[in-house]
């Protein structure tokens, strides 16, 4: 099925409705009613014509809602945790003050230094007495009496 | 709907511009009235004038003023009612030369023609035309 549109007021023309006019010079006009017909051989401009589609497109009739609805999304920011750090960490973090920070930072430096010192003076020990030979310097072959010591 | 004094125009080159009905050739139902596909007996009432070279020629179809031909409706002013429910009304009436086999006098098509032609079995003057509507 095939729905023509109208020449002269832009109307759909459904099959078996409307009159098809063949001018002399072989253009072919469409019509839905008599009176789009008549319109037309009185030469009449649709452009004048306030209920055509044509002027009401020209004077921007009846699309005042798709505009209105054509409006760009706007980005909207939210917050959320990400891995290893949900939301409610990442907000502490952000609302402590530099001087906390401060103070936590020189806490966590001492702590560290201490841990170290107690790491080396735990190490140390071990380090010296392996040092120290506990007995004579002699090999085990002048222990046995052999001819090592010479 | 053509009748007696009806005038039509001549789309075809044969000579004729403008002749005038005198008979509508019977057929079983058109009521004395001539409509697109149907047989006229016409009186020519404008011609071209025909030059000195072409009246020397032998093959040229020499068509005067008042001359009494044949022809056949090719359009109409009054309006047509198709099969398919669609009405088509055209500018002015319009006619085609024929000769007494009821072939074409001349050679061309100039303009359109409506598609009830093919319907009436006037195949070749559908196929000469430059449009059909």
């Amino acid at each position: 099925m095939k729905v023509e549109i109208d020449s002269f007021s832009g109307y759909r023309i459904y099959p078996s409705k409307g009159k098809l006019f063949v001018r002399g010079d072989s253009k072919v006009f469409r019509f839905a009613t008599s009176k789009n017909a008549s319109l037309f051989l009185q030469r009449k401009n649709p452009r004048k014509i306030a209920w055509t589609q044509v002027y009401r497109r020209m004077h921007k009739k009846g699309v005042t809602e798709e505009v209105a609805k054509k409006r760009s999304r706007r980005t909207v920011k939210h917050q959320r945790g990400i891995v290893g750090a949900d939301l409610a960490t990442i907000a502490a973090r952000r609302n402590q003050t530099a001087a906390e920070r401060q103070k936590q930072r020189l806490a966590a430096i001492s702590k560290a230094k201490t841990e170290k010192k107690e790491k080396e003076s735990k190490k140390a020990k071990p380090v010296t007495r392996a040092n120290v030979p506990s007995g004579p310097k002699i090999s085990k072959q002048q222990m046995k009496g052999g001819k090592g010591g010479r | 709907m053509i009748g007696l004094k009806s005038t039509l125009n001549v789309i075809d080159n044969s000579g004729a511009l403008l002749v005038e009905c005198v008979n509508i050739l019977k057929q079983k139902v058109n009521n004395g009235w001539g409509s697109v596909g149907d047989e006229i007996v016409c009186v020519v009432k404008r011609a071209r004038p025909v030059s000195v070279a072409a009246q020397a020629s032998v093959t040229a179809v020499k068509v005067r003023k008042g001359d009494v031909r044949r022809a056949v409706i090719v359009r109409t002013r009054k309006s047509v009612r198709r099969p398919d429910g669609r009405i088509i009304r055209f500018d002015d009436n319009a006619a085609v030369l024929l000769n007494n086999k009821r072939e074409m006098l001349g050679t061309r098509i100039g303009g359109v023609v409506s598609a009830d032609l093919r319907m009436k079995g006037w195949s070749k003057i559908v196929s000469l035309a430059p449009k059909t509507v």
